[in-house]
């Protein structure tokens, strides 16, 4: 034993109380910020296409992760629509604590992407949604939007 | 330069739900006092050490800093690995490769039970922009992975949950274990559905502990364990950390880390040269997705093998004998130094119960949790 003496009674135990009070500011960065203002200004989705690879990233970034390259001059538009690649129904916010009701999370492959864009799903489409199913984003009117991810309400069940 | 790394002596505390008693650096304390008695040292002996920490899980930055005194590493060569303990274990071994160290020790701990919200500190492990603004669970990635998984192979909900049964039935062999219990798939397949598929029960709970472990060169390991456990491959990657990027379904990381470890370790069908597997069960589906990623069996194929008793005890892929994280409980950080654990007690006959017969080569699998894609792989062997 490396202690001889240890407590022997709960009432004796002591600890103390404190939290990180921390506040940032996140950079959008060059693939980011073209990326929120189209779908701000325009309602659209672009991404970046990797001749090398034939890579189209949607989210975009500005170098290939696969082999390196600079993809700042090839910027591509997308659809608005994509596939259901995965999903997740959850039931708690990022604290831990339990959500009012139930959020649809999927990885959408953008219609021409080869990555996915992680979003919600509408509630309302819960019945339909498969692995596979074809879905459109539904974006908020354009004065409400600010230049963030909620700038896209959810993804429902593409009419086709 | 490819000199033999030896286990001589692994140290312990724990591993329990809560440690109200001890503050984390007296855990640490106690588990390096036992592993210094084992191998009949003191931390003078040691050339270097490593720890593996994360910051913010004892509640300040800078963690490695705070890590020396508790391991008797104070004016000694100290660095900290931002990872998973089985690639702090790498490092040990290439420093002694290399010639650098004859004696090397590696630490990693978990308090755990001190965090009041591990959610938020999980949610902080996500990107901001694209990621974090869901505002939801950060399971939800585990969530996803499951589903794709469950859809590219033959697993199903109740083979998960059945990860779950046996292993939480495995830790009633361990009393280091703090999680132990017979339960019902039913009982799985009926808790909170927190990312479905994700349901509680199928999330490892979490433990206090800590584990340290000295390593040391060939002539010195001799010198000192009558019978070390010698490192025979190494391996660890990270697959893209934008999760946008990722193979939801496919363990990419654990393939290419095992690929890794058996070229060093020399093995080219590990279902029949390796006797036990200790692997990632952060998530009961885990398990499953990491048998195939190791290609211990085929791709799709590993909910199969449960169902033939093949990873039970008494199967011929013995995996997560000690009760795994489910069992034993996660331990941040220190997770691998469990699993590394219940190979060096299996290997030195010293498991008690759950001593699998005839053991020579054992593997460990972790990864890093969510959101990472990092695996590291290790292989030890008695001979």
């Amino acid at each position: 034993m490396s202690f001889l003496e240890k407590h022997q009674r709960n009432v004796d135990l002591t600890a103390f109380d404190g939290k990180i009070p921390v506040h940032y500011r996140y950079t959008l960065g060059l693939a980011g910020d073209k990326f929120f203002t189209a779908i701000k200004k325009d309602g659209k989705f672009v991404g970046t296409h990797c001749e090398e690879c034939d890579v189209i990233y949607s989210p975009p970034s500005v170098y290939c992760e696969r082999c390196f390259a600079s993809l700042e001059d090839s910027w591509v538009e997308l659809p608005s629509t994509g596939t259901v690649v995965a999903f997740t129904v959850v039931t708690e916010d990022d604290q831990g604590k339990e959500l009012d009701c139930p959020q649809v999370i999927a990885a959408i492959q953008l219609d021409g992407a080869d990555n996915t864009f992680v979003h919600r799903i509408c509630d309302c489409c819960i019945e339909d949604l498969a692995i596979g199913a074809h879905v459109q984003a539904v974006f908020k009117p354009k004065k409400e939007r600010k230049g963030t991810l909620d700038d896209i309400e959810y993804f429902e069940i593409a009419a086709e | 330069m490819n000199r033999k790394v030896g286990i001589v002596s692994m140290g312990y505390h724990g591993f329990s739900p809560v440690t109200p008693d001890l503050s984390f650096r007296e855990l640490v304390y106690a588990a390096a006092s036992k592993a210094y008695a084992k191998a009949g040292i003191g931390p003078g002996d040691v050339d270097m050490f490593i720890c593996a920490a994360e910051d913010f899980c004892e509640g300040y930055s800078i963690s490695d800093e705070y890590c020396n005194d508790q391991l008797g590493a104070v004016l000694k060569p100290v660095h900290t690995v931002s990872g998973e303990y089985l690639q702090a274990i790498a490092n040990a071994a290439m420093i002694i490769q290399s010639g650098l160290g004859k004696i090397v020790v590696v630490e990693s701990h978990s308090k755990a039970s001190n965090i009041k919200n591990m959610e938020a500190i999980h949610s902080f492990g996500l990107d901001p922009v694209f990621n974090r603004s869901l505002r939801v669970t950060p399971h939800f990635a585990a969530g996803l992975e499951m589903s794709r998984y469950m859809t590219e192979s033959k697993a199903t909900e109740e083979h998960c949950a059945r990860i779950v049964v046996k292993n939480r039935t495995n830790a009633l062999s361990n009393p280091n274990a703090g999680h132990g219990a017979i339960i019902s798939v039913a009982d799985v397949l009926a808790s909170d559905p927190v990312a479905w598929p994700v349901s509680r029960l199928s999330i490892a709970p979490r433990s206090d502990g800590c584990i340290v472990t000295v390593l040391a060169e060939e002539s010195v390991a001799r010198s000192l364990a009558s019978e070390p456990v010698w490192i025979l491959g190494t391996g660890w990657a990270t697959e893209s950390s934008t999760l946008e990027n990722r193979a939801w379904g496919e363990p990419v990381s654990v393939d290419i880390a095992a690929q890794m470890a058996y070229k060093e370790a020399g093995i080219t069908v590990p279902s029949q040269q390796i006797d036990l597997f200790e692997v990632d069960d952060t998530y009961s589906f885990k398990e499953l997705q990491a048998l195939e990623g190791l290609h211990v069996v085929g791709r799709g194929q590993a909910a199969h093998a449960l169902d033939e008793g093949r990873l039970g005890p008494d199967g011929d892929l013995p995996t997560n004998v000690s009760g795994g994280s489910l069992g034993v409980g996660h331990l941040l950080e220190a997770t691998g130094g469990q699993k590394l654990l219940e190979l060096f007690l299996q290997l030195t006959y010293q498991a008690g119960e759950r001593q699998i017969p005839d053991v020579q080569v054992g593997l460990a699998q972790a990864w890093r949790g969510v959101p990472t894609t990092t695996s590291a792989v290790i292989i030890v062997g008695n001979e």
